[in-house]
């Protein structure tokens, strides 16, 4: 082929830049400036040949490189298989977290029959009538055992905090390694709030809803007073 | 206590318990006329419909909070001058200079002592 044979390297060297306009300005100036003559067909035709060659190897680069992409896409996926069969979400979904509800349901309920029990027995000292020792030292005894027993909920609602902080702990642990498998920028970036959520969270922000504080963090009785003195 | 023990009090919480446990100190400390409400709506609509001498509220109720109740009673010209102490587990210094800033009379961090009670309630009433 008359191009070829001439400009192996420059023409047939597969790349789709040697096909910007410069280069098929270069080619056309060569087919005249060569033969001091009109460019015939057959040069055209050699032309269209060399152009279609190139194609087919810019063709075929393509092809080796969407082949290693999509390797390295298929083994990123098996990865991600691997990391998220390790996450256990169904189990997780299925017994760890619903129980962990269920535990955190009974704690509630414990509490406040106790503090149920608790406050009736105090409400029967309060209104005791002192007037009689006898009775009333009675009514006071046996105010004392049901507040007693009433106290034992607290072994058990331990037990059961010691649980649902077990849950807790795993799914710490086990969101922490998928996270740190593929990278933690997307996993921190934000924006990941649900429209509900996020008007909660907006309610929060708005109306200083800061819930309960760690007692490092609390502001003490003693410091709100200075602040109104 | 140089206070009005018969003026009505309203105890305002979304937690029963709490409600209960403040009716019987506020019992022990001789009121006997103790209303309850449980969130800032419905303590705001009874306060549109009986003259309370003291409200005592919580923060975090929903769906008016005790902080959205002190802003409409500071801004209600019949109900301005109602005295307001917040009783709440809002534990942040931010919490505590908002409600000031807002009007609230005094303060009390949960959980609370019969006597931390008993001082605030002198304080607002100059005792």
């Amino acid at each position: 082929m008359l191009l070829k044979r001439k400009h192996p390297t420059r023409i047939g060297g597969g790349a789709l830049t040697h096909l910007s306009p410069d280069s098929i300005d270069r080619i056309s100036s060569f087919l005249r400036e060569g033969r001091k003559e009109s460019v015939t067909i057959s040069d055209v035709m050699a032309l269209a040949d060399l152009m279609a060659t190139s194609f087919d190897t810019v063709i075929k680069g393509r092809d080796e490189s969407a082949y290693r992409e999509f390797c390295a896409i298929a083994d990123a996926i098996t990865r991600m298989r691997t990391d998220i069969g390790n996450l256990q979400a169904s189990e997780l979904g299925k017994h760890r977290i619903p129980e962990a509800g269920q535990e955190l349901d009974a704690i509630v309920e414990a509490t406040e029959n106790a503090t149920h029990t608790i406050m009736e027995a105090t409400e029967g000292v309060m209104a005791a009538d002192p007037n009689d020792p006898e009775r009333y030292r009675e009514t006071v005894n046996n105010a004392c055992m049901t507040i007693f027993e009433a106290c034992s909920f607290q072994d058990i609602t331990g037990q059961r905090i010691a649980k649902v902080v077990e849950t807790l702990s795993m799914i710490e642990s086990r969101v922490t390694r998928f996270a740190e498998a593929f990278g933690t920028a997307e996993a921190d970036a934000p924006g990941h709030l649900s429209e509900k959520e996020e008007q909660r969270e907006k309610r929060k922000r708005e109306l200083i809803l800061n819930g309960p504080q760690n007692e490092a963090d609390a502001i003490s009785q003693d410091s709100v007073d200075a602040l109104f003195s | 206590m140089s206070v009005d023990l018969s003026m009505p009090v309203l105890v305002v919480d979304d937690y029963k318990t709490m409600i209960r446990i403040i009716r019987n100190l506020l019992k022990q400390l001789g009121f006997e006329d103790v209303d309850d409400a449980a969130d800032g709506s419905e303590a705001l609509q009874k306060m549109r419909n009986r003259k309370y001498g003291l409200v005592i509220s919580d923060w975090n109720m929903e769906p008016m909070t005790g902080y959205e109740l002190l802003k409409e009673v500071r801004s209600d010209e019949g109900l301005a001058r109602t005295p307001f102490i917040m009783v709440t587990a809002e534990s942040k210094t931010e919490n505590v200079i908002a409600a000031k800033k807002a009007g609230v009379n005094n303060y009390i961090v949960k959980p609370f002592s019969a006597q931390t009670l008993k001082g605030k309630i002198d304080a607002v009433f100059g005792g």
